[in-house]
């Protein structure tokens, strides 16, 4: 890891020579349909891209798995069955301009992508992902990254950590392939942009822990012993069981498996993104659903996060990045909720002695 | 405001009703209540910031929501057309709802941005609304607000897209159906869609294939539009709900034209009057049966 200056025109040059060499660059571009919101979206000049200005709508994951991909192409022959899978080598692209909420969620999804089996279209567009983070300054109430051992600076799954300075950007160069990156753009840091660059993380830092304290290492325990705790019947009452908030989310990866037919003796199999808050997602052929109501799917959504995966891979699977509750139309507040179950599972000092 | 929270607790206490649902503040701007207890009716809150249609939930499906009892429900002029709709087509009894109406002024885009009720931030829903002083009501609460200013900018939409050869009309939403990534919410989060099995959720058949694939995504969204002829109250929780932003309430408001003028119907608040699509009459034009 080392520090180094990345000046605006360096930083301009770079992408300009990115998009020359025709690697494709995703970055937060104004939304179309709202001025006031931002999409990651590939880039075909510089200016496209505006960066720190609001966190994207969507988080990045679609860049490595798509809402949607084909797996294999069949197709029935005399002779059976042809099979052709699709190339799992992905082209070159470069996502500038990421929150570090958005990239840790990568690498917490990692572990899942990796664990029984390689999924080798996750991992081929990872490798030829290199990902340039911004420092975050774009919080709102329903941010709480810190909350899940994330920080607005934090460096997990970026090549590169840009924070803005005078003149340019203090480039916290942390992978060999950020340090490829930056050849020949970025020189050595001064004094007074080291001093910038921290006392700015420190301010982003404190702009959002006071939004959720640090979630305890017994929190998934506590989660896992009390599915049945009477306060699921009542925690979801206002959710539509839309599945909005598995489509914003960094790290909801799961999918559903299909074949499609495209003719009559050929046709693809593909994967969709799909959610745990819809009923379909547990159907039984028989009829049967073993989670009858939207208590029982936020329930499963909650578990799965905060206590299955962690008691798995480790991780909580969450960045507190606040999409959930922000695309929600039925204004469920995720970090509220935690706080509460967190209260619940902790209650304060008089609380336990009344 | 105390009219209303004076009566959801006199609701509550009395047991007339086992719970209120309506809005409360949250931390983008009000969102759903769920209030049981009297002593919580004070967290009612009713302002322009009500976006929301509620009727959504009292979907007889919703269990987690008809465990708790009978209920009564907040609603604009506007939700009282989904209640309606909900009575009409047999999901409700029209005892089994107590209706809170409340008379109103116009309601923002969005929840979380408050601001004065202008040309920008009223919601496009708005214009032109006959439903502000509620004809559907156990209780109407309220003075009439005076009306407020007019959105032009859906109905501008659709005066450019009724303009536009078809060819560029299937150029357009073709690309804005391109975005659809085929999570359904536009469903789940709409008061109108009830039905136990969707027509995309079947396999056996498979009537619509269920990737983000632009035929797919057509078929998708126009089975949805044409089921909701004659059903749609126009309160744009599908729109709300999309987390790609697809402008549906411009395909629903267009086929609600369709259904006005060819049909002189509109969604009303008065479930004794029978959709297009639950009545036979001999009158009806049939120019496209030939």
């Amino acid at each position: 890891m080392t520090r180094r200056f990345l000046s605006h025109e360096k930083f301009a040059a770079l992408v300009a020579a990115l998009l020359a060499s025709n690697t494709r660059v995703i970055a937060p571009v104004r939304a179309k349909d709202d001025p006031a919101q931002f999409d990651y979206l590939p880039i075909q000049k510089f200016r496209d891209a505006e960066f720190g200005a609001r966190l994207p709508r969507r988080s990045a994951k679609e860049y490595f798995l798509p809402a949607t991909e084909v797996l294999l192409h069949y197709k029935q022959t005399k002779a059976g069955v042809e099979i052709r899978e699709v190339p799992t080598e992905a082209p070159p692209q470069v996502i500038l301009g990421a929150t570090p909420c958005d990239v840790a969620g990568l690498e917490v999804v990692d572990k899942v992508m990796g664990w029984d089996y390689c999924d080798e279209l996750w991992f081929g567009r990872r490798q030829a992902t290199t990902i340039v983070s911004f420092l975050c300054n774009m919080m709102d109430a329903t941010c709480f990254c810190t909350a899940v051992g994330l920080a607005p600076d934090s460096f997990r799954g970026s090549d590169v950590l840009l924070v803005p300075v005078a003149g340019g950007y203090l480039a916290h160069v942390i992978t060999s392939k950020g340090e490829a990156l930056l050849q020949g753009y970025v020189v050595e840091a001064d004094a007074a942009a080291l001093a910038d660059a921290e006392a700015a993380q420190n301010e982003a830092r404190q702009a959002v822990e006071h939004h959720l304290p640090a979630i305890p290492a017994e929190f998934p325990g506590w989660l896992a012993a009390n599915f049945d705790n009477p306060v699921w019947k009542t925690i979801a009452l206002r959710c539509h069981g839309c599945g909005a908030c598995a489509a914003v989310c960094p790290t909801c990866h799961c999918f559903d498996i299909v074949d499609e037919h495209e003719s009559v003796d050929s046709g693809v199999r593909r994967r969709n993104w799909d959610s745990c808050q819809t009923s379909l997602f547990t159907l039984h052929a028989s009829g049967h659903n073993p989670r009858q109501s939207q208590s029982e799917r936020f329930r499963q959504r909650i578990q799965h996060k905060f206590s299955i995966y962690p008691s798995r891979f480790g991780e909580i699977l969450c960045t507190g990045c606040g999409r959930c509750s922000r695309s929600c139309p039925g204004g469920m507040d995720l970090p509220k909720l935690l706080g509460e179950l967190m209260t619940l599972a902790n209650p304060g000092p008089e609380a336990r002695n009344p | 405001m105390s009219e209303l929270n004076d009566l959801a607790r006199k609701l509550l206490s009395e047991c007339t009703v086992k719970v209120v649902i309506g809005y409360e503040e949250g931390s983008r701007g009000v969102r759903p209540a769920f209030i049981t207890d009297p002593e919580q009716a004070c967290k009612l809150v009713f302002d322009t910031r009500c976006v929301q249609n509620l009727a959504a939930y009292l979907n007889p499906r919703r269990k987690q929501i008809t465990q708790l009892g009978k209920p009564a429900i907040v609603v604009k002029g506007c939700d009282a057309r989904a209640v309606a709709g909900l009575i009409r087509e047999q999901q409700i009894t029209r005892e089994g709802v107590v209706i809170i109406a409340m008379r109103c002024g116009g309601v923002l885009q969005r929840s979380e941005t408050a601001s004065e009720l202008t040309s920008d931030t009223v919601s496009v829903r708005c214009a032109g609304c006959n439903d502000r002083d509620p004809k559907l009501f156990d209780h109407k609460l309220g003075e009439l607000p005076p009306e407020p200013p007019v959105n032009p900018h859906r109905d501008e939409q659709i005066a450019t897209l009724e303009k536009m050869t078809s060819a560029e009309r299937w150029n357009f939403w073709t690309g804005e159906l391109s975005r659809c990534i085929r999570c359904h919410a536009c469903r789940e989060a709409c008061p109108m869609c009830f039905c136990v099995q969707c027509t995309a959720d079947k396999t056996q058949p498979r009537w619509i294939d269920p990737s983000s694939t632009p035929p797919a995504n057509r078929a998708w969204q126009t089975m949805r539009v044409l089921h909701q002829a004659g059903r749609c109250v126009d309160c744009l929780e599908c729109e709300r709900a999309c987390p790609e932003h697809i402008p549906l309430g411009l395909l629903a408001r267009h086929v609600a034209n369709t259904m006005q003028r060819r049909f002189d119907y509109v969604a009303s608040e008065d479930p004794s009057v029978a959709a297009p699509f639950g009545v036979f009459r001999p009158s009806d034009d049939e120019e496209f049966i030939r």
